[in-house]
């Protein structure tokens, strides 16, 4: 495995409470594999992949146990400057909101081409040639003269595309694309996501998607992990779980998908709000608004039991969920 | 960009005839312009009339204005009570005053900045919190309070400086005046310097350059202080005007022959061209001071374009 | 593209980052509490959410405190003070601490003590009516121009920069250097003269920034009349930022009395004011420093005490800034 992460535990330390945001979380990426994260917001995704790529804010977050390993090595013992240089070259991550994600102030060519000069050492000109280089395989047109422009005189999507050259700059192992279509434009966001999964295979890299959109994951996507309450509540092949999911709350967020063949039907929405972080509901976290909790899933959390191969699901009852 | 440069010059005509006008208007309006021209005695009704005269004083108000004004244009800026004009009491006070402003504006620069960076980086640790409280004391006690305190504990008790300035007012002794002067826009620079900072620190930007894997220094240095310092720039810059137009109680405590000494004669003469001459080459710095600080944020955010 | 409007790059700045990591962590954790969803509520939300972050600020419950005190001892300062600020004994003049007169005496022979307590007045009843007159003033001034816009707004804001231009304590020297009054009104009038301008261009932003509220539109779109859209939705949008401000240029007023008066232009004797100890006092700093530090101590407690207020109310009516 490229990357495992083994139990993860992150809590924020808030004046009104200690916020468990992620919850004992396991998943793990193959070099070439595509891992959708999937959940609403608050589901502990993007925390999760703070925690991977060593920028969780530190206070008020905090990782209270569990393993990272990348490569081999568990991210979390490296000391800061190991930790540093495996960030940006090894390990890279796409962030959802490419306009306040750029410096504002400094010109894109010299976003790009400092990760050259600091990672690889390379004299500030040739750092310039990388960078035009880099804007010309994310099909910026017009790369040599746009490479002095700032940030704001970009589209949102050519943006966007900065924003994966940046990641891509020194052919990382993993990328983490923490929803990178989100903030775009319907029509962009097929481009964009069809650019990042062309680049993907052709530098076999690891690529861990974190969305809410269900739509991207099907296309991309090579396995989908279903977290709620800062736990995975299933995990398993793409099309397995579309087929039949094995979990109450993964099938709800599929019947919340408007279909076209589905029209004048009314909508289904899963009842109920997230939970309160601050107050996870004891047992399944889910059960408040499960549709099909019992008594036993007020009391005890359920294990992720095996569904089949490459298949678990936190769900006592995943049998009659996938039967019906 | 060259065509907002001249906007804001036409811009500012209106202003400097409504600050300089206003300012005409209370010393003529409301003081009585001839009672400082005959020395420290009131003058004989008759001199008083025939200086009345000689002045144009008995003409329209707004007359007057403009021909005092026609005058300062070809660099006329009349008489002084003493006798002395007004463009030779400015050449000798205003570089006395700049000296001042330079010695306050790198207090500004070096320590309220310095300061401001690494409170903001330290938020809520011991040094953070010690010079947070420190700042909240300077602005609250008066300027002239300071200023005394650190004359009579400078000055008179530990005799470190001269409790006076000399007249040729040397930088070297312009040091603790100009820190006097500094003072409440010293604890200014640092709050907001620390407030900016604190508020780019949380920037996605920010998250970003981490994630590059770029070392802290860099961060900081290359994209946190970029951005961060832009608003403060801004400050120091309009303070130029702010702090030449206050130097006025610095320089009465140290007893510094400045713009603030000459305008508090003046006043106190009630010499009317003494009195306008300097306000109005004080709105002149203030108005330029403001118009560099405007063309300064272009450079420092190409976010922000002049049309 | 944002093309700033060039005459007021002040608020050009703002769009740095839309939140770091932090920000998101918090937001997660936070926006999972149900949360009261009243479109029309929200100005009352702010002011209940900004009053239940003050009580538990400690800043404002000490200044608050302080403040509180200092209004009381303004209304009644015999309540602490027994004597008569202006009864002096030359015999006494510049004597030291001794029972019964805890600061000792001053030049001209008054009990400091008495003369501290009472500058509290003179100081707080500047600051409290001169804040108010700019607070007024420069909110409606303000407000109208931005409602209105146009000539008037044009013509307003040209005003507010020929008053910035003019150094406050230059202004003060020349205008109040010809008064004889020896009452508070003159200084009060002048800090409303030269402070309103601070405030109008607070409401000014305010009442434009409302006025393209979507809700703004819609009701004018419904057709509101004009008196009622600023008062029901312009009105209440530029009460907290011009409270913030007002409050912290309280504390800035009392300053500059005192500079004031330490200039010789400020207040004049028999007011009890200590701008005016300050000023008598400063000749005698080293030989009796009790008859500065007592009223320069109140006046900095003063000042401090307004300012952290204002601190601490921006902060609970602007959460952003924290």
């Amino acid at each position: 495995m490229l990357l495992e992460v083994r139990d993860l535990h992150v809590e924020f330390r808030t004046r009104d409470g200690v916020a468990k945001a992620v919850n004992g979380v396991s998943y793990g990426v193959d070099a070439g594999e595509t891992l959708a994260v999937l959940g609403e917001s608050g589901s502990g995704k993007s925390v999760t992949a703070q925690a991977v790529m060593g920028i969780l804010d530190t206070p008020p977050g905090r990782i209270t146990g569990g393993q990272i390993l990348f490569q081999g090595k568990d991210l979390l013992k490296l000391k800061e400057g190991e930790r540093r240089r495996v960030r940006g070259a090894q390990l890279a991550m796409i962030f959802q909101d490419a306009l306040s994600s750029l410096n504002p102030v400094l010109p894109v060519g010299d976003q790009l081409g400092e990760m050259f000069v600091v990672h690889r050492g390379m004299s500030k000109k040739d750092a310039r040639a990388k960078a035009v280089e880099l804007m010309d395989r994310v099909r910026i047109p017009a790369a040599r003269e746009r490479v002095r422009q700032y940030p704001h005189q970009f589209s949102g999507g050519m943006r966007q595309r900065i924003m994966i050259a940046m990641a891509l700059a020194l052919e990382p192992a993993l990328i983490i694309a923490d929803e990178p279509t989100t903030a775009l434009d319907v029509t962009v966001q097929a481009q964009v996501m069809d650019l990042l999964a062309e680049l993907q295979r052709e530098y076999r890299m690891g690529l861990i998607l974190i969305t809410h959109d269900l739509g991207v994951v099907a296309d991309v996507a090579d396995r989908i992990a279903v977290m709620y309450a800062g736990r995975i509540v299933e995990q398993a092949p793409v099309r397995d779980i579309y087929k039949t999911p094995a979990h109450p709350y993964t099938r709800g967020l599929l019947e919340s998908i408007p279909r076209l063949d589905a029209k004048g039907r009314e909508l289904y929405a899963i009842k109920g709000l997230p939970p309160n972080l601050m107050d996870i509901p004891p047992g399944c976290a889910f059960h408040p608004r499960c549709p099909m909790a019992r008594d036993v899933c007020r009391t005890d959390a359920p294990a992720l039991h095996q569904v089949a191969d490459h298949r678990v699901s936190a769900c006592h009852f995943w049998r009659e969920c996938l039967d019906a | 960009m060259g065509r907002y440069v001249v906007r804001r010059l036409l811009q500012m005509i209106p202003v400097f005839i409504g600050a300089t006008l206003l300012i005409f208007l209370m010393v003529n309006v409301l003081g009585d312009p001839v009672a400082g021209l005959c020395g420290d005695k009131a003058c004989d009704p008759a001199t008083a009339a025939r200086l009345t005269h000689e002045f144009g004083l008995d003409r329209p108000v707004l007359q007057q204005y403009a021909t005092y004004m026609g005058h300062v244009l070809t660099g006329d800026f009349g008489t002084a009570f003493n006798g002395e004009k007004v463009i030779d009491l400015m050449g000798s006070a205003f570089p006395v005053t700049v000296r001042l402003t330079i010695v306050a504006i790198l207090f500004e620069v070096v320590l309220g900045l310095g300061l401001g960076v690494l409170t903001g980086l330290r938020r809520g640790r011991l040094l953070d919190t010690a010079v947070l409280l420190l700042t909240l004391v300077v602005i609250s006690v008066p300027t002239f309070v300071t200023g005394l305190l650190l004359q009579l504990l400078l000055g008179v008790e530990w005799r470190w400086i001269s409790p006076s300035v000399s007249p040729q007012a040397a930088f070297g002794e312009l040091i603790v005046p100009g820190l006097v002067l500094a003072s409440v826009s010293l604890a200014y620079v640092t709050r907001l310097t620390r407030t900016s900072l604190a508020e780019n620190l949380r920037a996605d930007y920010v998250r970003t350059a981490i994630a590059k894997g770029l070392p802290r220094r860099r961060v900081i240095t290359r994209h946190l202080l970029r951005n961060s310092l832009i608003p403060v720039v801004t400050f120091i810059g309009t303070d130029i005007g702010a702090l030449m137009g206050g130097a006025i109680v610095t320089e009465r405590i140290f007893n510094i022959h400045g713009v603030g000494y000459q305008l508090y004669q003046g006043i106190l003469r009630q010499n009317t061209q003494t009195v306008v001459g300097f306000v109005t080459v004080l709105v002149l710095v203030f108005l330029a001071a403001n118009l560099l600080v405007d063309l300064l944020y272009a450079v420092l955010d190409p976010r922000i374009r002049y049309a | 593209m944002p093309e700033q409007p060039p005459y007021e790059p002040e608020g050009a700045v703002a769009g740095t980052g839309t939140g770091g990591a932090m920000d998101l962590a918090a937001s997660e954790a936070r926006s999972l509490e149900p949360t009261a969803a009243d479109p029309r509520g929200r100005p009352r939300g702010l002011w209940s959410d900004a009053w239940r972050d003050l009580r538990r600020n400690p800043v404002f419950i000490v200044s608050g405190l302080v403040i509180l005190f200092l209004v009381v001892i303004s209304v009644r300062p015999s309540l602490i003070a027994s004597g008569n600020p202006l009864a002096c004994d030359l015999a006494k003049a510049q004597q030291g601490s001794q029972p019964g007169h805890p600061f000792g005496y001053d030049g001209q022979g008054c009990d400091v003590y008495t003369r501290t307590v009472y500058g509290a007045r003179t100081s707080v009843t500047v600051g409290v009516l001169a804040t108010l007159g700019v607070a007024v003033l420069g909110s409606v001034l303000g407000g109208l121009a931005g409602f209105v816009g146009g000539v008037w707004d044009a013509v307003l804001s040209r005003v507010t920069d020929v008053f910035f231009a003019i150094p406050v304590v230059l202004g003060g020297l020349v205008l109040l250097s010809v008064v004889t009054s020896d009452t508070v009104w003159p200084v009060i009038g002048f800090m409303v003269l030269l402070g309103w301008p601070q405030v109008s261009r607070i409401a000014r932003g305010s009442a434009i920034t409302a006025k393209q509220n979507d809700y703004v539109q819609a009701a004018r779109a419904l057709g509101a009349s004009s008196s009622r859209l600023l008062l029901r939705h312009i009105a209440p949008n530029a009460v907290a930022p011009v409270i913030v401000v007002s409050t912290i240029a309280l504390g800035t007023y009392i300053s500059l009395e005192a500079t004031l008066s330490y200039l010789g232009v400020g207040l004049k004797p028999p007011t009890v004011s200590w701008g005016i100890d300050i000023s008598a006092a400063s000749p005698y700093i080293r030989d009796a420093p009790h008859m500065l530090l007592w009223p320069a101590g109140a006046l900095a407690i003063t000042v401090l005490a307004f300012i952290m207020l204002g601190d601490a109310v921006r902060d609970a009516l602007d959460p952003k800034l924290r």
